[in-house]
């Protein structure tokens, strides 16, 4: 049975925008799905009707064997939630918080206590249990909160942007932990704006643009399909003339592209295994190569290939280089 | 010479810049000026049949009440200051001015004047308010002298308040600012005139300096204006600015501990 | 059936239990409901004391005898103003997200609140009539009208609770709930709590007679100033029901507005 089964939900807002125009997607339990797209693409307006917080203005949606608008309380029951605001009150340690949520979902209170301990020691938090959540900082939040999505133990997690903002040590940390979960046998529902994280952790990945699914596959699949990989290189002199015959060579291994900056750009047809070729044809053409970077298709490429646009800040970000010689 | 000049240019420019802050978000002027209008209003509606008590010095209660406004809008004033001070020290804009190289002194003269500046908007707008409900004016001396003594009151409050600011760094000081200020203007003959007080708010408002400072306001209201009952009002104003002024200055020296 | 009552009940304590813990851990709250009705009772009570010379004016045992409801009104109805507060604030951060999320009933999330409002009533009228007894007032209804004095203030505060959970869950924003402070005192001005309305000036008087505050105030005072009354008692009720009415209505009507706009 798939843990979450969504056809052609929809969401619009009075004023008239719509923030999900019909998608469809499943997931399938012991799945980490990520959902990846840009700022406003309707990523967060999608977690939160699947997990009930909002009402779908068309389509319908089943998690965890229950629909989302007739059988809501049902779908709380089995779900845990850690949401982008990560609603925690900064007055409350975060062992209170802990146990006020064990409280709502009916856990006895010895029970409670016990989950709710062991969970704080998981995240890493024992120590910080009893100081106010105001003093911690935005990864021991986060921690907290997937911390408090788990008391229950649910069979689906839902994450919502799980480590925007957060410094490279605290998201490999949460990274670590959802692996973990996993392996343990949740189902993952995440949402990110990070193409590294969409492609480290998930075993399927939604693209979502305007309210709409542009793509949906494995990340190997997604990237597959799509890229091939660039070859970007500088001369050793940046001799006009010499520009224009290295890019005569290069264009027999592939399209060139536009150069930025100096640096020329061809677009292997072939494959990385050409770039040997590559670098003799140009030694037999007299043309010393300085700097030679082989750059594989990221998801962004994918973005750009379904929506004509990159992924927010995707080009900020840095790509999936290898040097040369790098496998495959 | 040239320092002075500069000196007083930088305390023009933070005066400004409190006065723009009312400018530009008017709304948060608003509970300045409603909290005391209410006050005076609403103490009228309810205790104003005190004036039939003998011994009572006006037949409006309105009349009476009126310089307590002044002196109430003037102190909020004074501690919306402070909250704003505490407020600009939580968002790291006060460490700006700390790191300029304005002289302590400056800087908090440019913002305790401010709130004098200030508290012109709700002594006008008591003042209209006052006299539509039949206050009697209290001539031009006494509306002058009223004016003045309200906007230092304004900035003594001020200095209060930022003392509180610098000391606690938060804006959850607010209310300690502002009881401070309302127990200051109504620990005094505020209801009614001293001889009529009662019980430890009679002994209190003996030894208030601020009952001096409301009785000095008060002239022209209740009897005429004159020099005897002025310069004590004007001494303990003296006498408070002097303490405020240095508890404000000893908390900004102390900024750096 | 009920597992599942005492398991309401668990949540509701537990959102109660957390209502009453931010009050406490946050001086801005709990200085509305205490701190500055006190200062207002000490004021009053010194500078109008006078007023029991005057021809019209009740007999009482003393002036402070008099006040005392007034002081425990304006608390209870500071305290929902404060609780309206604290629940906005909630919503602005999210937590309210927290509880939709979970299987509990939906209208814990105001009865949780509620009963801390309830809670902190019930803590200033005690506060009162303690403050009372110790500064020399006398309680003409003996222990048995202080007692319905108490009961009344929770019950007051019950009633304010749900017209701030109201204003919160309309507006959602806790600066809206924080510019209510000033109707609050509006509202008892033009009341009978803190002044015998024949003593009032008009048109206050007028509108007294007509604000249901004026008959909670009387059925705070009377078992302090003149003993038990069915009649007054009564009316204090009535008006306290009033405006749980309101609120309660208007509370409905906010939480399924905010349930569906998400």
């Amino acid at each position: 049975m798939a843990a979450i089964e969504i056809r052609g939900l929809e969401r619009r807002f009075s004023g008239g925008v719509v923030a999900v125009a019909g998608i469809d997607l499943e997931v399938a339990e012991g799945e980490i799905y990520a959902f990846l797209g840009p700022n406003g693409a309707g990523k967060t307006t999608t977690v939160r009707m699947l997990t009930t917080l909002l009402r779908p203005t068309g389509g319908h949606a089943i998690v965890a064997g229950h629909d989302v608008v007739r059988e809501a309380a049902d779908v709380r029951r089995s779900i845990g939630v850690a949401l982008q605001e990560a609603a925690l009150d900064p007055l409350m340690t975060g062992r209170e918080l802990m146990h006020l949520q064990a409280t709502l979902h009916g856990i006895p209170r010895n029970d409670g206590v016990r989950r709710s301990t062991a969970l704080l020691n998981r995240v890493g938090l024992t120590q910080a249990a009893d100081r106010r959540i105001g003093t911690y900082s935005g990864g021991m939040r986060r921690r907290l909160d997937l911390a408090t999505a788990l008391v229950h133990d649910p069979n689906v997690l839902f994450l919502d942007e799980p480590t925007t903002g957060l410094d490279p040590v605290s998201r490999r940390a949460i990274w670590e932990e959802v692996r973990k979960l996993n392996d343990e046998g949740t189902t993952v529902f995440l949402t990110t704006q990070y193409l590294e994280e969409a492609d480290q952790l998930a075993d399927r990945v939604g693209i979502i643009d305007d309210g709409r699914m542009a793509a949906e596959g494995t990340p190997a699949l997604l990237k597959a399909q799509v890229g091939r990989p660039r070859l970007e290189l500088t001369l050793v002199t940046g001799v006009n003339s010499e520009h224009t015959r290295a890019v005569e060579v290069l264009a027999r291994f592939g399209e060139p592209l536009p150069s930025k900056n100096g640096m020329l750009m061809v677009s292997l047809e072939r494959g990385a295994s050409d770039i040997a070729l590559v670098v003799r044809a140009l030694d037999e053409a007299g043309l010393g190569v300085e700097t030679l970077n082989l750059v594989q298709p990221s998801l962004d490429d994918v973005f750009v290939e379904k929506t004509g646009r990159h992924l927010e800040g995707a080009d900020k970000q840095p790509a999936a280089e290898t040097g040369v010689g790098a496998e495959q | 010479m040239t320092a002075l000049r500069g000196d007083l240019t930088m305390t023009w420019a933070l005066m400004r810049r409190g006065v723009n802050e009312l400018l530009r978000v008017p709304a948060a002027g608003i509970p300045g000026i409603l909290a005391p209008t209410i006050f005076m209003v609403g103490l009228t509606a309810v205790f104003g049949s005190l004036t039939l008590l003998p011994g009572f010095t006006t037949d409006d209660y309105i009349t009476f009440i009126l310089p307590v406004g002044f002196l109430q809008g003037a102190g909020f004033t004074g501690a919306a200051t402070g909250v704003n001070l505490a407020r600009d020290i939580e968002l790291g804009w006060f460490d700006r001015l700390l790191a300029s190289p304005a002289p302590r002194g400056v800087l908090l003269a440019g913002t305790v004047l401010s709130a004098s500046l200030r508290t012109v908007l709700p002594f006008s707008l008591l003042m209209i308010v006052g006299l539509s409900l039949g206050a009697e004016f209290p001539g031009v001396d006494g509306l002058l002298l009223a004016l003045a003594i309200a906007a230092v009151f304004a900035a003594v409050a001020a200095s209060y308040a930022v003392t509180l600011a610098l000391k606690f760094r938060t804006q959850a000081a607010a209310p300690l600012m502002q009881a401070g200020v309302f127990m200051a203007v109504l620990f005094t003959s505020a209801y009614a005139p001293e001889p009529l007080l009662t019980g430890w708010l009679k002994d209190v408002a003996a030894v208030n300096p601020v009952t001096l400072i409301l009785d000095a306001v008060r002239q022209g209201f209740v009897g005429g204006v004159t020099w005897s009952d002025t310069w004590p009002g004007l001494l303990a104003l003296a006498g408070l600015a002097a303490v405020v002024v240095a508890l404000a200055m000893r908390g900004l020296s102390r900024t750096s501990d | 059936m009920r597992g599942r009552l005492v398991w309401n009940l668990r949540v509701v304590a537990a959102l109660g239990r957390r209502s009453v813990m931010q009050a406490f851990r946050r001086p801005q709250f709990l200085a509305p409901i205490i701190v500055f009705p006190s200062l207002f009772l000490a004021v009053n009570t010194g500078g109008a004391g006078r007023a029991v010379d005057l021809p019209q004016f009740p007999q009482v045992h003393g002036f402070l005898d008099f006040q005392l409801a007034g002081a425990m009104l304006q608390s209870t109805m500071l305290a929902g103003v404060s609780g309206a507060i604290a629940l906005a604030m909630d919503i602005e951060i999210g937590f309210v997200d927290r509880l939709i999320a979970a299987p509990i009933a939906r209208s814990s999330f105001v009865l949780g609140r509620l009963v801390a409002t309830g809670m902190l009533g019930m803590i200033a009228g005690i506060w009162f009539i303690a403050v009372g007894l110790v500064f020399g007032a006398h309680i003409a209804g003996g222990v048995m009208g202080a007692l319905v004095v108490i009961a009344m203030v929770a019950l007051n505060a019950l009633a304010w609770g749900t017209v701030g959970a109201a204003l919160a869950l309309k507006s959602g924003r806790a600066s809206v709930a924080q510019g209510v402070f000033p109707l609050v005192f509006v509202i008892l001005f033009l009341s009978s709590a803190f002044f015998p309305r024949g003593l009032l000036l008009e048109p206050a008087q007028t509108i007294a007679d007509w604000n249901p505050m004026s008959l909670i105030a009387e059925g705070l005072r009377d078992p302090i100033i003149s003993g038990l009354s069915f009649g007054s008692t009564m009316k204090g009720l009535g008006g306290i029901a009033i405006v749980a009415a309101i609120g309660t209505a208007l509370s409905m009507w906010g939480l399924r507005a905010r349930l569906r706009a998400g």
